[in-house]
């Protein structure tokens, strides 16, 4: 145990992180049923959060939303599967620097315990404990993103050229670049932040404000800490997103027997994403009261977007299309992934115009679309990542049938309870504009938000299905005979299951092709993995 | 743990002009072998020096992106503020900055030494450079007692929370710098992973980088004046 926790090993660091996210998803999970229990019965009493209700519910939000975007949603897509994968991916024996690997997985953990005891303690104290918490991820998550930026570029093994890199691997180091910029930002705002409350200083100061001229205290200083803030979490949401399309590309891909449609352009869209992901801030701060030309420009950008979101929705598409397709729990995920995030991402394009969004809707719309596209659609990619990944994990494999009923109950789920809220989010705006009064809208949203909270609590029930699956087949799955059961086409899967501890054996590794040779006209088999030499290929008779 | 898979430094990374279907991989290498069986009977290879140099420069930029986070933050408030109380920043910032100006000087001075080969005129100038590294933090140090017995502290204003950041959060970065510089003289001639040349040349990045960034964040806090 002492040697998996203090590993240097990537692939122990991996399933760290793994087993971090894991434990954080299910905590993130109950907090978010005690919200919507206590919006819709606000009379059932729970002992911690008794006292200041309002103090107490704040903290339950930020607990909640703390613990779904950093360790489940930035940490496990990247430093999860990547920790593990990227290597053995590439044809690396180990992530480039592998004592600050360690550092980094146990900032992160100090990081949730900071973030755990911080909703736990009083209001005062738990902010600044919960500044410095975030302060310490920053450091994590720089420090990875410097360790798979270059582990990437030079610890390839020979004949792995960039344009033979699995899209997995692009996800990730596009990724870990976007990284390596975006928490710098973070921490200085945590850094002035956390000097405010501890050192008096005056970055972001309430009770600097007396005493300052009106025009100074409405414009610069709650939009300095929005442009600090909103600079760092709009690119944040693509640092959780790019993982996920990665996996999904490649899902669909395997599981098509088909080679990714318009790779190239599917990396293109990717940077795509992490260049856009810099320039979109100022989408969140449409009423902010900052330059009026500044919303047109940002929603020009915003909605621009649309076009890297387009490409990799074109190349999914084309690469199932006409595909014999294998819809194991794995692609199912992956599918459903898709469909997640068009739904949530068609309201995005939506609320990318900001003459629509501060006319047309409230809050409750935001909160679905944001769910549907960042929670669930990168919690299908993880999921589907983990049936995929899981013989080679573990030497094991997931019940299938057990896989499949918690995908369709999830699936029809997600839509259940996030769908409604689009149109809780138009509903409300829609009265309080014509006048109506607060009992009128209270009578009219209370029921649709009662639905969404009994749809919530049968949600997070059925993921005691991918619970129990997970449990069992850990120790009672079926084991895995076979180096490659999806016959898939990576590195990873000419090695035994799990992998030896350095990675390849004796002998490093050689790539001879791209990652997606599926149905190469001419030869035998549907698949041909990067490492077979030319003069190995079987060719069809 | 066995070391790390690499591509070696002298090899090209030839792209697949085939569209990667079945493709030989890249001629050359540090055997000399084509494709075939030489090249699948490839035995692990020691990490390669390149990724330290390639690990300083993206670290580099993310600690410029830190400072212009905060240099940034600077700006928006300096121009919006109408009643921004100036800090008369101490002379001895100028001394400091001179100081700091020649370890560079004297650390590419060192390095042009490991290349004559002359070694201990090298350690001398390295540890020369440590110690003008050191005295510039105790300079700065001494800025901030003279701020504080003018009676300007970190919470007095805005312009004092930004000097004390700025020159706090340089100050901590360059003493990082300074224990790569102590690595450097200290480390054991018989580590294998990276030449002390190469050691020399990383720890020389990140030091003139800094002195750069205090130049920057110098100007910025005059011209704020």
């Amino acid at each position: 145990m002492a040697r998996t926790l203090f590993s240097t090993n990537h692939k122990a660091i991996g399933l760290n992180y793994l087993w971090l996210a894991l434990f954080s998803v299910f905590l993130g999970l109950a907090m978010s049923l005690l919200m919507r229990i206590h919006l819709v019965w606000p009379g059932i009493r729970f002992p911690f959060l008794s006292g200041s209700t309002l103090e107490r519910y704040a903290a339950l939000t930020t607990f909640h939303g703390s613990l779904m975007v950093f360790p489940v949603l930035t940490a496990a897509p990247q430093a999860g599967f990547g920790n593990y994968f990227l290597p053995l991916q590439i044809g690396a024996r180990e992530i480039s620097f592998p004592k600050l690997n360690r550092l980094s997985f146990w900032a992160t953990a100090a990081s949730l315990l900071g973030l755990t005891i911080a909703f736990l303690v009083a209001p005062e104290a738990g902010i600044t404990i919960w500044i410095a918490s975030v302060a310490v991820f920053s450091v994590a998550s720089l420090s990875n993103g410097i360790n798979f930026s270059v582990t990437t570029l030079d610890l390839r093994a020979r004949g792995m050229t960039l344009s033979r890199l699995p899209l997995t691997v692009w996800a990730w180091f596009i990724n870990a670049i976007l990284s390596t910029l975006i928490f710098s930002i973070l921490l200085a705002a945590s850094v002035c932040l956390l000097s405010d409350r501890l050192l008096s200083t005056h970055f972001f100061p309430l009770n600097f404000l007396a005493g300052q001229p009106a025009s100074f205290v409405a414009n610069f200083l709650p939009v300095l800490w929005q442009r600090l803030f909103w600079f760092f979490a709009q690119a944040e949401v693509y640092i959780a997103m790019l993982p996920c399309f990665g996996l999904t590309t490649h899902l669909i891909s395997t599981f098509s027997r088909k080679p990714v449609w318009m790779e190239r352009l599917v990396v293109l869209a990717l940077c795509g994403v992490g260049v856009f992901g810099f320039c979109v801030w100022g989408q969140h701060m449409f009423v902010s009261g900052m330059n009026p030309f500044s919303p047109l420009v940002f929603s020009l950008l915003a909605s621009s977007l649309g076009l890297p979101a387009a490409i990799l929705l074109i190349s999914w598409l084309g690469t199932l299309w006409n595909a014999r397709l294998q819809l194991n729990t794995s692609m199912l995920f992956a599918i459903g992934f898709i469909s997640l995030f068009m739904a949530g991402g068609v309201s995005g394009i939506f609320l990318a115009r900001h003459d629509l969004a501060a006319a047309a809707v409230s809050d409750e719309f935001i909160t679905g679309h944001f769910h549907l596209v960042m929670g669930v659609a990168a919690t299908f990619a993880i999921l589907g990542a983990l049936f995929f990944w899981f013989p080679k994990l573990f030497g094991r494999r997931l019940n299938e049938s057990l896989g499949k009923l918690h995908f369709w109950l999830t699936f029809g789920g997600v839509y259940l309870v996030f769908m409604p809220m689009h149109w809780l989010g138009l509903l409300t705006h829609a009265n309080l504009y014509s006048g109506s009064g607060i009992a009128a809208i209270a009578a009219i949203v209370a029921p649709v938000r009662a639905f969404i909270t009994v749809a919530a609590i049968l949600l997070v029930i059925a993921q005691g299905i991918f619970l129990v699956n997970f449990l069992w087949s850990l120790f009672r799955g079926q084991q895995v005979e076979e180096r490659n059961p999806w016959r898939a086409t990576t590195l990873e899967w000419n090695v035994s299951s799990p992998p030896p501890a350095d990675d390849f054996g004796a002998i490093d590794p050689v790539v001879y092709r791209g990652a997606y040779e599926f149905s190469v006209p001419g030869v035998a088999e549907d698949f041909v993995p990067q490492h077979l030499a030319p003069e190995q290929v079987v060719k069809a008779r | 743990m066995p070391g790390t898979t690499s591509v070696p430094e002298i090899e090209l990374i030839v792209e697949d002009i085939g569209g990667g279907g079945g493709g030989k991989p890249p001629a050359g290498g540090d055997d000399g072998d084509g494709a075939g069986d030489g090249d699948k009977r490839r035995r692990k290879q020691s990490p390669s020096p390149k990724r330290y140099s390639t690990a300083i420069a993206i670290a580099l930029v993310s600690i410029l992106m830190f400072f212009m986070a905060l240099a940034s933050a600077f700006i928006v408030l300096r121009r919006g503020s109408d009643v921004w109380v100036t800090v008369h920043l101490p002379p001895i910032l100028l001394a400091n900055t001179v100081i700091l100006l020649v370890s560079s000087f004297t650390l590419e001075t060192a390095r042009r030494r490991l290349t004559f080969p002359d070694p201990s005129g090298f350690r001398k100038l390295w540890l020369l450079t440590t110690g003008l590294g050191i005295l510039f933090v105790a300079g700065q140090l001494i800025a901030w007692r003279q701020l504080v017995a003018q009676g300007v502290y970190i919470a007095s204003n805005q312009a004092s929370s930004f000097f004390y950041i700025f020159t706090g959060a340089h100050a901590l970065h360059l003493l990082g710098g300074v224990g790569a510089l102590l690595y450097v003289s200290f480390r054991k001639s018989d580590q294998k992973n990276i030449s002390l040349s190469t050691a020399a040349e990383i720890a020389s990045y990140y030091w003139h980088f800094m002195d750069g960034l205090w130049i920057f964040l110098l100007a910025l806090l005059y011209l704020g004046k």
